[in-house]
């Protein structure tokens, strides 16, 4: 049987992709977050999964709001990463498991999370900004990724519950997949920022500290908190967080935390952390 | 009033997103979103206005987008998450766009940032 052996949170920074493509890796400005994405990346290429399961979001380039999606797992052999407006990136399309991602469809929506389903289309910086920092794509990536895409664009969204309930009901469908497959499960988004409006690039480093060791030591107090919460205490799209509690959802328990760096530079909290269970 | 959003009436600077907006500025944001697309660049690069008439905006929106109006533009309903996609076309940066819906010049805007070199 399958088995979810750790969790990842990460910033899904649009930016971050842009410094990786133009090689900023050791430049003074960028170093500390790529450092800090280096403990991630050795723990990755040690434990070998075979998947990452990706909560991520859409940023309106799959999906566009005249149908927008709560909940959507994508499927395919290969997903290509999504022009956004400056082109293509110079990275081999992410890897997809069809199978995995058929079964983990199948268990979901037999367990009552009627979830969308979508294929043959390209994924954005939702999941190809941190990626690349966790896995090396040359000659090509090692692994797979089974992509589900949660809304948090255009309200009403699902609440910090929902998403919760969603990574237990993900767990139930990998630990029933045949194959004795090793999937890290990973929750991307955040921390603390704020991208549009006057209100741009408001932080909160000392609610990004509390979110960080609630996550850990008492996710239920997080789920528990409304949309306004989040987007008064982080910025308004520090509500993509709630993504994080999907992961922490198919953590469910206790849980140590292996490493974690927090990276706030200009506009966004930028953080990776690494869980195993206890 | 959706109740998990109830609280933020006051707070400044913030516009929510949500059916209401997108229902309202659909053609908009459709304009928006359709700069993914490299055809859509060059038909907007070539003839902006065409474009623009093509797609369907009203005349308040045409004009926030040749001033290109950041703020307007978020206040006229657009999402941030298409309006990026036309800052690229536009050449600009999103940290350029943070400032301008700011009202700060550039430079203002770094100055209040933790590594401003970061970009």
């Amino acid at each position: 049987m399958a088995k979810i052996i750790g969790g990842i949170g990460t910033s899904h920074v649009p930016t971050i992709g842009v410094a990786y493509d133009k090689g900023k890796q050791e430049d003074p400005a960028w170093a500390p977050l790529f450092k800090g994405y280096q403990p991630v990346a050795d723990w990755l290429a040690a434990k070998k999964p075979d998947a990452l399961v990706f909560l991520y979001n859409d940023h309106a380039t799959t999906f566009f709001f005249d149908l927008y999606p709560t909940f959507a797992l994508g499927i395919g052999e290969r997903f290509e990463i999504a022009d956004e407006g400056a082109g293509k990136r110079p990275l081999p399309p992410m890897r997809g498991n069809v199978d995995l991602s058929i079964h983990i469809a199948e268990s979901l929506v037999n367990d009552e999370f009627d979830i969308t389903t979508f294929q043959d289309r390209p994924i954005d910086h939702g999941c190809a900004s941190p990626l690349p920092l966790l896995w090396p794509h040359q000659p090509d990536w090692p692994g797979a990724i089974v992509p589900i895409a949660i809304n948090v664009l255009q309200f009403p969204i699902p609440t910090a519950k929902r998403c919760y309930k969603l990574g237990q009901a993900l767990r139930r469908a990998i630990e029933s997949y045949p194959q004795d497959l090793k999937v890290v499960v990973v929750g991307t988004g955040g921390l603390s920022h704020q991208v549009h409006g006057e209100r741009a690039g408001f932080n909160n480093e000392d609610w990004d500290m509390e979110f960080l060791d609630l996550f850990v030591k008492n996710p239920e107090e997080l789920t528990k908190l409304r949309h306004a919460d989040y987007i008064k205490r982080g910025g308004a799209e520090s509500v993509e967080q709630i993504m994080w509690l999907a992961m922490r959802g198919a953590l469910e328990g206790e849980i140590r935390e292996l490493h974690r760096n927090y990276y706030l530079a200009t506009t966004t909290a930028m953080t990776v952390t690494l869980y195993e269970p206890a | 009033m959706n109740p998990q959003l109830a609280g933020l009436e006051g707070l400044e600077g913030t516009y929510v997103f949500d059916l209401r907006t997108s229902h309202r500025a659909m053609k908009l944001n459709r304009f928006l979103w359709k700069m993914i697309g490299a055809d859509a660049r060059h038909a907007f690069n070539t003839d902006p206005e065409k474009a623009m008439t093509d797609a369907g905006l009203t005349e308040t929106e045409k004009d926030l987008v040749r001033r290109q109006d950041w703020i307007g533009l978020i206040r006229a309903g657009a999402s941030f998450f298409v309006l990026e996609k036309f800052a690229r076309v536009a050449q600009r940066t999103n940290l350029e766009v943070y400032a301008m819906m700011r009202g700060e010049t550039f430079d203002e805007f770094m100055a209040t940032r933790r590594v401003p070199e970061c970009r």
